[in-house]
C-alpha cells in the first residue's frame, strides 16, 4: 500500500524513528488499525468488551466534599479506577489484544511502570487465550510488587529489566528488542500515545472513550462543557484519552501534570516541559526527552512508577507548543498530600499517579468560580502502591506489620 | 576525491571484513588501540560506534558496551577525537555508527562536518530509515563525499526495497535475519534467501551481518557478498579474551574468507 493514510506526525513530533527490520511490521499493524477501527463488526465487540468485561461506561462521579473543601468550582472525578484491573489502561488494551486477534497474533508482549498496563494487558491475553509476556523495570518490580503477583496469577510471565535506569523507559527498550526478535507471532501491545507510529495515535483513539463519556455525561450533569480538565501525564495516554474529544471546544482548559519527584535536579523529576527537556529522538519517536546536552538520555525519579518516564506523547509535546494544552508539576510530597485529602474527603484512594492530578486540581478550583465546573481524571485506584504509601504515611505500623507477618507461622 | 569505501569495493573479488567498535569501551585509548590492531590483523573496514544510552537496534553485548562507555563519560566529540587519531595510523575505510538522537542534538549539519574531520567515509544510523527527515544531515554527507549507509533487512516491501536501492551509495549494510546485534548466532537460509533478491536487483556492494560469529560462517559469505560484518562476536572474544583473540579470530576470517593480500 502507497497511499499514507495519515500523517504519521503530530506536528513536528512522531515519526517512525525504527530500523528498516521493524517498518513490515508497523505496517502491518497500521493497515489493521484503520482497517478494524471504523469495521462496525469490530467496534461492536470492543463495545461490548468495554461494558461487559471492563465496566464501562465509568462514573463521573460529583465530588461535593472536595468542592467544598477547595472552595470554589464543582469538582468531577472521572472514576477510571473503577474499571477492571483498576485503572484506564484496560481501554486502549481491550482495543489492541482485539486487533492483535483479527491479525492472527498469539502472544501480547507489553511494558509497564506501575504494573497496571501490564495486568490490564495480562487480563486480556487470559481472556483471548493468548500467551502474554510483561516487561518491568528491576526497579519498578519492587515498588509495584502486588502488581506483579496478580499478572503472574493471571498467568502472564514477567521479565525483569535490569539495564539502564531498570524503570518504564528500559521496559519500553526490552519490549522492542523482544518484538524485533519475534515479529510474527507477537503483538507489541503499547500502554502510551508514544513510540513509532501508528501507536500514539492508535492508543489516542482507543483511550478516548474517557473524554468521550465525559462529554455526555457532564451534558446530563451540568447541561454545559467542562471548563478545566486536569490529568496526570506519564507517556500521557490517560490525559490524552480524556483531552482528545474536547480539543475543539476552545473554552475547555486541559492541563496536564507532571511528576516533580524530589526537586528539579536533573535525575530527581519527571517533567519533561522544563530546563532538561529538549526536542530528541527515542524508542521510534520525535518528541520532548529528558536528555543531558549531548542527547544522552537522562534518568527520572517519581513516586509513581506510571509517571517516572524520560518521554511524553508527540501529540501532546505538539498541542503544548500549540498552546491547547498547559502543563504544571506535583512533588512527591504534594501527590502523597492529594492522595490523604481525596481519602479523608471522599473515601476514595487514587493511585500515586492520579494524587498528582487530585493534588493539582484541588489547588487550581480556587482559581475557578462557583458555577464553574472541573473534572479531575482519577486514572487508577491506589490499591497498588500499598508499599510505597503505607511505607511512608505510617511507616512505624507498616513496618511492624511486615515484620510480625515475617515471622509468623505458615498458614492462612 | 574518490570516497575511500568506493576504492575499496572497486576490486570485486574479494570478500572484505567489517568490524565493529564502541568508543569508550572500557576506555578510549583501548578502543584505539583495538580498532588499530583490527586493521593490521586483517579488517577492511571498521564501524567506530559513538555510545547511545538507548541504542534501539542493539542486543545485550553492544548494549553492555554502549552502557560502560558512557559509565567512563565519552562524549560524542572523545569519539571524534578518537576517529580522528586512528584515522592517521590506518588506511582502512572508517564508519560511524550511532542512533539518530546524537545527530539530531548536534544538528545534522554540524555533525557531518564532525564526520568530514575526524576523517570517516561513511554513516550508519539504524534507527532513521530513509523516510524519516534529520534536518540537514543527508545534504551535509552528500556535499562532503561522505556516504550515508542503508540497512536493508528481510522481510522489507519490494517498494521499500527499490526505493533504498535507489537512494543508497558506497554499500548496503543488510542484516541476515530480523533481530538485534549478537542476539543470535547462525545464518538462516531466509536471510540468504534475501541476500540472493538484493544480489538480483543491484549493482552496489553489500556487507552482510548478524549472527557471524565463526570463521566457517564467513566462508560460507565467500563470493556471495562484498563483506562480511562481524559487531558483537568481536566484543565478546576482547571482553572474554582480550585483544589478541580479536586478532586471531580476523586472521583465521581473513584466511578464509580469502581477502586481498596485505602488503606488510
Amino acid at each position: 500500500m502507497n497511499r499514507r493514510k495519515h500523517s504519521r506526525y503530530f506536528g513536528p513530533y512522531g515519526g517512525r524513528f525504527v530500523p528498516e527490520m521493524l517498518i513490515p511490521a508497523l505496517s502491518k499493524l497500521e493497515e489493521a488499525f484503520f482497517h478494524f477501527r471504523d469495521d462496525p463488526g469490530f467496534k461492536n465487540e470492543l463495545d461490548r468488551l468495554l461494558r461487559t468485561y471492563a465496566g464501562r461506561p465509568t462514573p463521573l462521579y460529583f465530588a461535593e466534599n472536595l468542592t467544598h473543601e477547595s472552595g470554589w468550582c464543582r469538582i468531577y472525578l472521572k472514576m477510571e479506577g473503577l474499571t477492571h484491573t483498576g485503572a484506564h489502561k484496560i481501554n486502549n488494551v481491550l482495543g489492541q489484544a482485539l486487533l492483535a486477534k483479527k491479525m492472527g497474533k498469539t502472544r501480547l508482549i507489553a511494558e509497564t511502570g506501575a504494573g497496571q498496563h501490564g495486568l490490564a494487558t495480562a487480563a486480556a491475553a487470559a481472556r483471548f487465550g493468548l500467551e502474554c509476556k510483561v516487561f518491568m523495570g528491576e526497579v519498578d518490580m519492587d515498588r509495584q510488587y502486588p502488581n506483579v503477583f496478580f499478572m503472574r496469577r493471571m498467568g502472564a510471565e514477567v521479565i525483569p529489566v535490569r539495564e539502564g535506569t531498570r524503570t518504564l523507559k528500559d521496559a519500553v527498550n526490552a519490549a522492542l528488542k523482544y518484538w524485533i526478535e519475534h515479529l510474527e507471532e507477537t503483538h507489541y501491545l503499547l500502554g502510551s500515545a508514544l513510540g513509532p507510529f501508528p501507536y500514539p495515535l492508535m492508543v489516542r483513539h482507543f483511550q478516548s472513550v474517557i473524554g468521550r463519556e465525559v462529554k455526555r455525561q457532564m451534558r446530563k450533569l451540568e447541561r454545559r462543557p467542562p471548563d478545566v480538565l486536569v490529568a496526570c501525564v506519564g507517556g500521557g495516554s490517560n490525559s490524552l484519552g480524556l483531552f482528545h474529544p474536547f480539543l475543539r471546544q476552545k473554552s475547555v482548559r486541559c492541563v496536564g501534570v507532571e511528576a516533580g519527584g524530589r526537586g528539579m535536579k536533573p535525575g530527581e523529576h519527571a517533567v519533561r516541559f522544563s530546563p532538561d527537556g529538549r526536542p530528541g529522538i527515542l524508542q521510534g519517536y520525535k518528541s520532548t526527552f529528558l536528555q543531558d546536552e549531548y542527547g544522552q538520555v537522562l534518568p527520572t525519579h517519581s513516586i509513581s512508577a506510571g509517571l517516572d518516564y524520560a518521554g511524553i506523547s508527540p501529540e501532546l509535546a505538539h498541542l503544548r507548543e500549540r498552546g491547547r494544552v498547559e502543563f504544571v508539576s506535583v512533588d512527591d510530597r504534594q501527590a502523597l498530600e492529594g492522595l490523604s485529602l481525596l481519602c479523608r474527603t471522599e473515601g476514595i484512594l487514587p493511585a500515586l499517579e492520579s494524587a498528582h492530578a487530585v493534588a493539582y486540581g484541588a489547588r487550581l478550583a480556587r482559581t475557578f468560580s462557583r458555577d464553574q465546573a472541573m473534572v479531575i481524571n482519577i486514572s487508577g485506584r491506589g490499591d497498588k502502591d500499598l508499599f510505597i504509601t503505607a511505607r511512608a504515611l505510617d511507616g512505624e505500623n507498616w513496618l511492624e506489620f511486615l515484620s510480625r507477618e515475617l515471622s509468623r507461622d505458615q498458614s492462612y | 576525491m574518490t570516497n575511500p569505501i568506493d576504492t575499496l569495493f572497486n576490486e570485486r573479488n574479494a570478500t572484505r571484513l567489517m568490524t565493529h567498535v564502541v568508543a569508550g569501551d572500557p576506555d578510549l585509548e583501548s578502543s584505539l588501540d583495538l580498532a588499530e590492531r583490527m586493521a593490521r590483523s586483517g579488517a577492511d573496514l571498521i564501524e567506530i560506534q559513538i555510545p547511545f544510552s538507548d541504542p534501539l537496534a542493539d542486543g545485550p553485548t553492544i548494549m553492555a558496551s554502549n552502557q560502560k562507555a558512557l559509565d567512563n563519560g565519552t562524549r560524542p566529540e572523545d569519539c571524534f577525537k578518537m576517529i580522528r587519531r586512528l584515522r592517521e595510523r590506518v588506511s582502512v575505510p572508517l564508519l560511524v555508527m550511532t542512533y539518530a538522537n546524537i545527530p539530531y542534538r548536534r544538528g545534522g549539519k554540524r555533525f557531518a562536518g564532525e564526520c568530514a574531520a575526524a576523517g570517516a567515509s561513511g554513516v550508519i544510523i539504524p534507527d532513521l530509515p530513509w523516510d524519516e527527515p534529520l534536518p540537514g544531515l543527508r545534504d551535509a554527507l552528500r556535499n562532503r563525499g561522505i556516504h550515508f549507509i542503508h540497512l536493508v533487512s528481510p522481510g522489507m516491501s519490494d517498494d521499500r526495497l527499490k526505493t533504498v536501492l535507489g537512494l543508497a551509495s558506497g554499500f548496503l549494510y543488510l542484516t541476515l535475519r530480523v533481530g538485534t546485534t549478537g542476539a543470535a548466532s547462525g545464518i538462516e537460509p531466509r536471510g540468504l534467501e534475501f541476500l540472493r533478491k538484493v544480489k538480483s536487483l543491484t549493482r552496489l556492494p553489500v556487507a552482510a551481518g548478524f549472527g557471524v560469529s565463526a570463521p566457517d560462517q564467513v566462508k560460507r559469505l565467500k563470493g556471495r557478498v562484498e563483506a562480511v560484518i562481524i559487531g558483537s562476536h568481536l566484543i565478546n572474544l576482547r571482553r572474554g579474551q582480550g585483544v589478541e583473540a580479536v586478532e586471531s579470530f580476523l586472521h583465521l576470517c581473513k584466511s578464509s574468507g580469502n581477502g586481498r593480500p596485505r602488503p606488510e
